[in-house]
């Protein structure tokens, strides 16, 4: 305890009562509202650093135009039109340009959550402030819980920009009254992507220098997604691994409400699949960090490079 | 003892001496360079899975455009697609687009980045402080990564002729090679400007994405240089690797050179060799200077 002020007893004991309060306080706080509070401090924390970088703001709003524009000139280029017969036979609609759009847009919110939260504890180790975050009177998931609060908002403008932009400048046709469930499927594709993404901490925290690993299992990961192409047109074995991803299910539900093609059994079967992918996925991931967690802490190699 | 001590340190100092007082500066120092490229190597034998991965990873990034493509247009190609490259097959089109822009990849992360990673293990100072021509240092550290890109577009081409049961033509080796050759060069300068500007920006990774998405999007990879407008078909052409895309794509498959389009690319990698080199060395001089000025060498 630090004393300063004048030397009278007086005005010291007031000082260290104060402070013992809060300290106890800080140590007293527990529940949601309080993990919420310190996950969106850990957000916004990160939003700070961002803006600090110039370079990083204009890279964010271009980012998406980036992704998208390679894919759209390919599209030009195979279909010669804007119609395309033959993803009407496997994948249920002509418009080729709007199904790769929608299929993008959710690409950039995969990335932000999977490598900017995946490596979120990385970089504070790097900076040499993982050990003091993880002696904070939080729970040691939280600090995984915000940075995916920054990244879902970080991933979710990019998608708006993307298809604010794929709207106005290129004619992609959009279902409007189809925006609030592809909302409700985002929630839910979340949950899923969380637990993925606590599997890629895991990683991180036990492999250090991991992102090749990383960067094969995302590579894998997004290549059995129908982002830009149906399930139909991958290999049999890969049609499988496919149906075992939450991703899949969460691209499937997110176009096909902007698209207005999910309804009746279909729409039963997306949301089902994604929930039930939800609760394996969360448990297994939540159950694997706290363990690798646990397992790091007990070895002492938090901050080990 | 103490003598002795004593005599080898005037001795070091001696030699030390007679070598800063015979040093003559050179506009090129081709045993730093040399040493540099031998010491990148060695470093970069000690991870052997790198080469394979760097090898694979690829086939991984293409593969989404081969199957976008076929949902597209249906297995094998489309007519518009062969009307506007002049192939039928869209997989043979797209490897050997892949297979060139390794070069291009791996002189943007690699070549560029290499100070950064002095500087990440903390050598920048001491190697800018050493006696010999930075071009020595920059052209050495191209010259260790060009052998190693080398190594993983061949792997990844070898893996994709295997696995995709895909035919080139072996008329190609020697044109391929020498414009190979002429667009590293090329490259090389580019690399030199790349390098200057993490001199004085530090972190990479944002402009060193920026720049390598924005080139992967104008360069005829996954698609020809007709499908992309027209005014960008002449940036297009500005980055080397598209004049390297285009002459090999045509001999590897068609099987024939036409000596005159053959000139031609020689005679544009040329001309864009010689512009990249004048600027990137003015950029990275420029950008040594600032960096110097401002103390700033070592800085995070």
């Amino acid at each position: 305890m630090q004393r300063s002020g004048p030397n009278r007893e007086g005005i010291w004991e007031v000082s260290e009562v104060k402070e013992e309060s809060i300290f106890e306080k800080m140590w007293r706080r527990r529940g949601l509202r309080a993990e919420i509070r310190a996950a969106n401090a850990l957000a916004v924390k990160q939003w700070q650093v961002e803006f600090s970088y110039p370079l990083s703001v204009l890279w964010f709003i271009i980012m998406p135009f980036l992704w998208f524009i390679p894919s759209l000139i390919l599209g030009a280029a195979v279909a010669g039109g804007s119609e395309s017969a033959y993803l009407a036979e496997v994948a249920g609609t002509t418009d080729w340009l709007t199904y790769i759009a929608i299929g993008s847009a959710f690409t950039g919110l995969a990335v932000s959550l999977m490598w900017g939260t995946g490596f979120a504890l990385r970089r504070e180790q790097n900076v040499g402030t993982l050990e003091t975050l993880m002696s904070t009177p939080m729970r040691r998931d939280t600090l995984v819980w915000g940075s995916t609060l920054h990244n879902i908002q970080h991933g979710g403008l990019g998608v708006v920009l993307q298809l604010g932009a794929s709207v106005i400048l290129f004619g992609v046709n959009l279902n409007l009254w189809g925006v609030m469930p592809a909302l409700g499927i985002i929630a839910l594709s979340i949950i899923g992507l969380q637990g993925l993404v606590f599997a890629i901490v895991c990683i991180v925290l036990l492999a250090k220098q991991a992102w090749m690993v990383v960067e094969f299992l995302s590579s894998i990961l997004f290549l059995v997604a129908p982002l830009t192409y149906p399930i139909a047109v991958l290999p049999p074995i890969l049609q499988y691994v496919s149906y075992g991803s939450p991703m899949t299910w969460s691209v499937e539900g997110f176009r096909g409400f902007l698209m207005g093609s999910l309804t009746g059994p279909a729409l039963l079967t997306t949301v089902g699949a994604l929930l039930l992918l939800d609760i394996i996925f969360i448990v297994l991931g939540t159950l694997l960090f706290r363990r690798a967690e646990r397992y790091v802490r007990a070895k002492g190699a938090l901050s080990q490079f | 003892m103490t003598e002795l001590v004593h005599e080898t340190q005037e001795e070091v100092i001696h030699e030390t001496s007679e070598y800063l007082e015979s040093f003559k500066s050179r506009a090129m120092d081709w045993t730093a360079a040399r040493t540099f490229a031998v010491k990148n190597l060695r470093i970069a034998i000690r991870y052997p899975a790198n080469f394979l991965v760097w090898g694979i990873l690829p086939i991984f990034w293409f593969a989404p455009f081969i199957l976008m493509a076929t949902a597209i247009a249906g297995p094998g190609t489309s007519a518009h697609f062969t009307s506007i490259s002049g192939f039928n097959d869209y997989i043979q089109f797209v490897v050997i687009g892949w297979f060139v822009f390794m070069y291009l990849d791996n002189s943007i992360w690699a070549i560029g980045n290499n100070f950064r990673w002095e500087q990440m293990s903390g050598t920048l100072e001491p190697l800018f402080s050493t006696p010999v021509p930075r071009i020595s240092i920059l052209l050495g550290a191209a010259i260790s990564d060009t052998i190693q890109g080398t190594m993983q577009a061949g792997i990844l081409l070898s893996i994709c002729i295997v696995l995709f049961g895909l035919e080139y033509s072996i008329v190609a080796i020697l044109p391929t090679i020498i414009i190979l050759i002429l667009m590293v060069i090329a490259l090389y300068g580019f690399s030199f400007m790349l390098a200057g500007l993490i001199l004085v920006f530090k972190d990479p990774s944002v402009l060193t994405q920026m720049i390598s998405e924005m080139t992967f999007m104008v360069s005829p990879i996954n698609y020809p240089v007709q499908a992309l407008p027209r005014s960008v078909q002449f940036v297009s052409y500005l980055v080397p690797t598209t004049i390297g895309i285009v002459t090999i794509r045509e001999i590897a498959i068609n099987g024939a050179v036409d000596l005159l389009s053959f000139s031609q690319a020689i005679l544009g990698l040329g001309l864009l060799a010689v512009c990249f080199w004048i600027v990137g060395i003015g950029i990275f001089r420029y950008a040594e200077k600032w960096t110097k000025q401002r103390g700033h060498m070592g800085g995070f």
